[in-house]
């Protein structure tokens, strides 16, 4: 593969996959590193994949499976039954709040999302990969991919709610004085 | 198909209407359009939605991170000379066969080679961009004794792989098998120790001595034991490196 074609490569995806590796390792220092992970095994292994439309759900997916490798070691098995059923409801407040949140608490919020969640649904708002492309990625039905952005966006909703809350409360207020006179 | 159903359907439908094309949709997209309340839910769904792709969107990824991708696929890529041919397959298996039989298994050192220069160049890209900190008591204790005088590096070392993955030690990826890094400093200067495990790259040269790689400005010293494969990088140059063997 020339330089060419891998610098286009790279940025074409860096950065969507960069925000995918945010979300799934809650740092930038360790998501900056699944990428690099990611590109490294492209240019030794994955440039044998000829068909460039298969290369971004190839880096999706190689990417999350760095990500579990290597979480693996201490990793605590969540189980999926024990979680809350998804709530479909959504106000428009809901919507009315993301736009008064900036970018970092957003992310803040996704990455508190449970990870069986996480990973479909950062995928589903990155918009790169259909939900049928969601399922291959993550080695799951599809079924259980709706499911899971159905939950997963439900526990977002609650988590960015609570996040604007405590933001709220944290806001220091200041006394007026009355009568406007100063000492 | 009722409402609950459709809303299921309608909540994987991603709002830059990537997804108008999907035949998958149709019908409840439909039912959307027809059924008030279910078409409100989908306008606020996907207002949410995209609100939140328009948030993850502001979120860049940090500086030097596609320089240090480009530089690292540069540096990775497999020559071109150890690629397979593009040859017919019929050709190619004959060509091999021919070539196996004149040279046998000379063919061999030139894989292993090609093996310990990948892990080289690894380490170097790894080593000229910084990320480094090896952490943990068992990392702590190699890096002090990495930090004697008196301590040669060239040969075997006291390195207990697991133990060091177990508590911490930076772990990295390499063509699917764990790397450690271990930083430590002598005479002042700054040297990365990486470690990988013999077992996990069996095309690696037997027990050999250290061979040196410079490339950006950095050297590296690789060689083996029976269990593990070293490579010690360091921005100072060859004689420094000189100086641990």
């Amino acid at each position: 593969m020339s330089n060419e074609v891998f610098t286009q490569l790279v940025d074409a995806h860096y950065a969507p996959l960069y925000r995918f590796a945010l979300s799934l390792a809650r740092n930038s220092s360790d998501a900056g590193d699944l990428v690099q992970q990611t590109f490294f095994i492209w240019a030794t292994k994955g440039q044998s994949l000829r068909e460039a439309a298969k290369a971004k759900s190839w880096l999706f997916t190689t990417l999350y499976r760095e990500f579990l490798r290597g979480r693996r070691r201490d990793a605590r098995a969540t189980s999926i039954e024990d979680l809350p059923p998804g709530e479909q409801d959504i106000a428009a407040e809901d919507v009315d709040r993301v736009a008064r949140l900036d970018a970092a608490t957003v992310m803040t919020a996704l990455q508190s999302v449970d990870e069986v969640f996480r990973a479909p649904l950062t995928l589903f708002y990155l918009e790169d990969l259909s939900y049928q492309e969601i399922a291959e990625a993550l080695d799951v039905p599809i079924g259980t991919i709706m499911s899971r952005l159905s939950r997963g966006k439900a526990q977002l909703r609650a988590v960015l709610a609570r996040e604007e809350s405590s933001a709220r409360t944290k806001v220091v207020s200041f006394p007026i004085a009355k009568g406007g006179s100063q000492s | 198909m009722t409402n609950q159903e459709a809303k299921f359907i309608l909540g994987v439908y991603r709002p830059s209407g990537a997804d108008a094309g999907n035949a998958t949709f149709g019908v409840a997209l439909e039912h959307a359009k027809t059924d008030p309340a279910l078409g409100a839910w989908f306008a606020r769904d996907q207002a949410h939605a995209a609100a939140i792709t328009a948030k993850l969107r502001e979120i860049a990824p940090p500086a030097g991170l596609r320089e240090a991708i480009l530089a690292g696929g540069r540096l990775s890529a497999v020559p071109e000379q150890n690629r397979r041919s593009r040859l017919p397959a019929w050709l190619a298996l004959a060509a091999s066969v021919a070539v196996l039989a004149t040279i046998g298994i000379k063919l061999w050192p030139n894989r292993a080679a090609a093996e310990e220069q990948r892990l080289a160049l690894f380490a170097i890209d790894d080593a000229a961009h910084g990320r480094h900190g090896g952490h943990g008591t068992a990392a702590g204790a190699l890096q002090s004794m990495l930090s004697l005088a008196s301590t040669r590096l060239g040969g075997d070392l006291p390195v207990d792989f697991a133990a060091l993955q177990s508590t911490g030690c930076r772990t990295l990826r390499v063509e699917g098998h764990d790397m450690i890094e271990v930083c430590f400093v002598r005479d002042g200067s700054e040297y990365h120790l990486y470690v990988v495990q013999r077992s996990d790259f069996p095309e690696l040269p037997a027990k050999d001595g250290p061979i040196f790689t410079d490339r950006e400005g950095m050297t590296v010293a690789s060689w083996s034991d029976n269990q593990r494969h070293y490579i010690v990088a360091s921005g100072k140059g060859r004689s420094a490196l000189e100086h641990l063997l």
